[in-house]
């Protein structure tokens, strides 16, 4: 019998032994493992960072909210432009997984059940099952409401597609009483939610609408300035500025967008709370210059015509009206303009404008340059009387007749004709002063040039006239009956309610210049420029004759009328009327120019309103006056109960 | 082991049985909430008769000038009762809904973190139906969540889960109230949401916040609390504040289900 040790000691001794197929086999174990601590070793610590940013980009989803805009205030701090919310009736796609997952198989063993020939693919299926469910909470909401909404099956699938983290708008814009039933009615934790947004809102309607401007749609904020680069990126719809105030100051008012950064399963379904989230901030307010209950004064005197109002500030050059009608309600491009209402601004040509891109020739209120002009380049005295006004004069083979009165005039200073605003005391005088000088002096105005004021589009196209313009624009010699024409503001001059308002500013203060600005600062400093020039007895003959135009001349009607008075102001004014060639015919353009108080002026202001009827007298002593009157009234109206409440 | 299986048991019931189930747990133990109850309300009976005749002779005074100024309030009532009847009839208005009015007993309170509610001694036997506003003396106490047969459990203005369409005192824009995170010692609170940035209050200038009539649920000018606290979102949209709670919502024994009843 063999020792149980023997056999023992034997396997002790295979195990121990160096076998090389053994050491082969570790050996290639170890580099095999090698191998793969090397692959690993790669994958984690060189290309670690590119597989993370992958998984990053592949689990994670960015949410962009844009902020909302700032307020537009008047400059008494009434707001002109603020932001209503906007409630919405949303349901949240990505919390309804399960309910779709349930219909789909609901579906689907009904169609097995009951189908016969061919099963719809699973893509329809599921289609099928969505807009399902989707109806099933609208209907909930149509309850509530009493509504009869739809669930619109393709734009579902594309919100279903594209962006399933967002919520998806059953019903927009509630009322109150609807957004009171919701809130009653809906569970906490449906996935039915009350969503609010905002949306632009104008507490005055369409006062001041071009001047304010609107919004439109943009596609949101830039993706690069939030954290998340590279990962895909869902925006929601903001807003930005198309025109007047809300496109100039647009970067302003433009809020601060906030963001979440959500993790997402492989279908798109939101899985965790949010990895970041910040709240998105509102927009800078704006205080504007404008003074909406003189605003509102000139728009309702204005009323069903067409034209426009400019009224400045004198001593700062801020813009206290700037009023411009056929309007239309801003309320109307909130949330969206539609396409019936872009028709009737269309028709109503109540796109443009006017005060700031209406070119009209001005009329009279022109004879002031000319005036000026005169007296600056000694053509004539203020006593003088270089014309007997007739009733016509005749300029080379062309005769000119005196509108601007009962045709007989006589003999007139200077006073009596700014006034009286006999055009054959201008054209006398123009001819004599010639045509240099008064461009020379309408461009020492800046009459020839935008404003700078701050809104887009300001037209360029205010001209003031002479020779080499003509011979180059027109390739024709000036001749006398232009430098005539001139001498009254006709002809080839064209000037904007803007621009004479300055000039009336301008004029008010004894200044060559005003720049005109829509942004309030209580402490803003007086506005300077450049002296007009003339010696004082020239200054009180150019402001007597004005005072007269308003008590004794063309715009009496502004003290002899009751209704037009303003108690216990001297104005300085300047009426004008002009022919303009419209499809109708030619049409007069009423004007209407002046300042107050006289001894120490504080608001300067310019009208035009256009005629409607050819060869009807639409003087603006009648036309334009009118709407320069409620604005004297209720600025003055405004200072007299702020003195008294002090 | 057993625990484990019950549990899995549980979890894969259908739906419909865990409602039957817990339906019926709630059943079978009503009776010994409203037991309990009754004999809570007879333990108050006997301590009531303790006192003495002087201080219940005092007491009897006191009522009757109560229940005098109350003939008064309810002859008014009927009289301006009239008055609306007349001008809906004279300005073809659709008549004011109508509301029974049932009394119950608070049954037992049940406060959490996570709910605030109350059950009461009536339930179908009444016709209380579920989501009648239940109301006290204070304004608003809630709503009824689930309905018995012989109680009902009300969900409280203190619970995360109950929203008013209320308005603030003097205002018509409708704001959005919500019970608040309300521990079980605490002073009861709430939370309101979308208030018009117009609209101030603190602690030492509340405002009262009253139900707005708009949501279907309650009627308009109820009490709900006091906004101690509003401040403005980061997006400048709406405020958002606070509500402080009458803390008498605690201590209710009695309270009045509204039931719609049609009009006037």
């Amino acid at each position: 019998m063999s020792a149980p040790s023997e056999r023992s000691g034997s396997l002790v001794e295979s195990k121990t032994g160096f076998d090389p197929r053994i050491i082969a086999f570790h050996g290639i174990v170890v580099l095999l493992l090698g191998v793969l601590t090397a692959g690993l070793a790669y994958q984690q610590l060189i290309k670690g960072a590119i597989h993370h940013e992958e998984e990053r980009q592949q689990n994670e989803r960015r949410v962009i909210v844009p902020g909302p805009r700032g307020n537009i205030f008047d400059r008494n701090g009434k707001v002109l432009v603020g932001n209503r919310p906007r409630f919405a009736v949303v349901l949240y796609l990505d919390e309804l997984r399960p309910e779709f997952r349930e219909e789909f198989i609901r579906v689907r063993n009904n169609y097995r059940k009951t189908s016969e020939g061919d099963m719809p693919t699973n893509a329809q299926l599921e289609r099928i099952a969505h807009t399902s469910v989707v109806k099933r909470y609208m209907d909930q909401v149509n309850e509530f409401l009493g509504r009869s909404g739809t669930v619109d099956s393709s734009g579902l699938q594309r919100h279903l597609e594209r962006q399933l983290l967002l919520p998806y708008t059953l019903v927009d814009d509630l009322k109150p009483e609807e957004f009171a039933r919701l809130i009653e009615h809906l569970p906490v934790n449906s996935p039915l939610k009350v969503y609010t947004s905002n949306t632009r809102y104008y507490p005055y309607a369409g006062a001041a609408a071009h001047t304010l401007g609107y919004v439109g749609v943009n596609e949101g904020a830039d993706d690069e300035e939030f954290p998340g680069e590279g990962l895909t990126t869902l925006k929601m719809k903001g807003s930005i500025g198309r025109d007047g105030i809300e496109k100039q100051f647009d970067s302003t008012l433009q809020g601060e967008a906030g963001y979440t950064i959500l993790r997402v399963d492989p279908s798109g379904y939101k899985v965790n709370p949010p990895i970041e989230h910040r709240l998105p901030v509102q927009g800078k307010s704006l205080t504007t210059s404008l003074d909406i209950d003189l605003q509102q004064a000139a728009e309702d005197a204005i009323a069903d015509q067409t034209g426009a109002a400019v009224a400045l500030d004198v001593r700062t050059g801020e813009v206290l009206v700037m009023a411009s009608l056929p309007g239309y309600d801003l309320n109307s491009f909130s949330p969206k303009l539609s396409q019936a209402a872009a028709a009737d601004i269309e028709e109503r040509k109540a796109w443009t404008n006017s005060a700031l891109n209406g070119v009209y020739s001005p009329g009279s209120t022109f004879k002031l340059v000319v005036s000026m002009a005169a007296l600056m380049g000694g053509a004539i005295r203020p006593e003088d009387t270089p014309a007997d006004c007739e009733g016509f004069m005749m300029v080379g083979n062309r005769r000119f007749g005196c509108d601007n009165g009962l045709g007989h005039h006589g003999l007139l200073t200077l006073p009596e004709a700014i006034s009286e605003s006999c055009d054959i005391y201008f054209w006398t005088v123009g001819l004599r002063t010639g045509v240099g000088a008064i461009a020379a002096e309408a461009r020492r105005f800046h009459l020839d040039r935008p404003t700078g004021i701050e809104l887009p589009g300001e037209t360029h196209r205010m001209l003031i006239p002479d020779p080499d313009w003509k011979q180059a624009k027109r390739s024709e010699s000036w001749t006398p009956g232009d430098t005539a024409n001139m001498s009254i503001g006709q002809g080839f001059v064209g000037e904007t309610p803007l621009t004479m308002a300055c000039f009336a500013a301008s004029l008010a203060r004894g200044e060559v210049w005003t720049k005109p600005t829509l942004i309030h600062e209580a402490n803003r400093p007086e506005q300077h420029t450049e002296p007009i020039g003339l010696s004082e007895s020239q200054r009180e003959a150019i402001l007597k004759g004005m005072e007269g135009c308003v008590t004794e001349g063309t715009g009496k009607l502004l003290t002899t009328l009751e209704t037009l008075r303003v108690p216990g102001v001297r104005i300085a004014g300047k009426t004008g009327t002009a022919q303009i060639v419209r499809p109708q015919g030619k049409v007069d353009e009423a004007w209407f120019i002046c300042f107050a108080p006289i001894e120490n002026p504080e608001i300067a202001l310019a009208v035009a309103v256009d005629g409607t009827v050819p060869g009807e007298n639409f003087a603006g002593g009648r036309y334009a006056l009118p709407v320069a009157s409620a604005i004297l009234k209720k600025y003055f109206e405004k200072k007299h109960a702020q003195v008294a409440a002090n | 082991m057993v625990l484990g299986l019950a549990v899995l048991v549980w979890l894969v019931a259908p739906v419909a049985l865990k409602t039957l189930a817990r339906a019926s747990f709630f059943e079978m133990t009503a009776p010994v909430v409203a037991a309990s109850s009754y004999v809570n309300d007879l333990q108050k009976f006997w301590a009531l008769r303790l006192h003495s005749k002087d201080e219940l002779i005092e007491a009897g005074r006191d009522m009757a000038r109560i229940n005098a100024k109350y003939s008064l309030s309810v002859q008014q009532t009927g009289e301006l009762q009239a008055e609306v009847e007349r001008l809906q009839e004279l300005l073809k208005m659709p008549a004011i809904e109508g509301y029974r009015f049932e009394h119950a007993r608070v049954a037992q309170r049940d406060f959490s973190a996570w709910w605030q509610r109350m059950v009461i001694r009536k339930g179908a036997d009444y016709a209380i139906p579920v989501g009648a506003p239940v109301v006290y003396s204070g304004g608003v106490v809630g709503r009824i969540s689930e309905v018995h047969a012989y109680t009902s459990v009300v969900q409280l203005t203190t619970d995360p889960g109950l929203r008013i369409a209320a308005v603030v005192d003097g205002d018509t824009r409708p704001i959005s109230y919500q019970g608040g995170d309300n521990q079980v010692f605490g002073s009861p609170k709430g939370l309101i949401e979308f208030v018009s940035l117009d609209v101030y209050a603190s602690a030492s200038v509340p405002k009262r916040l009253a139900t707005s009539g708009l949501g279907g649920v309650y009627p308009p000018g109820l009490t709900i609390g006091r906004i101690v606290h509003v401040e403005s979102s980061a997006d400048g949209l709406f405020k958002a504040g606070e509500v402080e709670l009458d803390p008498r919502l605690t201590e209710l024994t009695e309270v009045t289900v509204l039931v719609r009843e049609g009009a006037l």
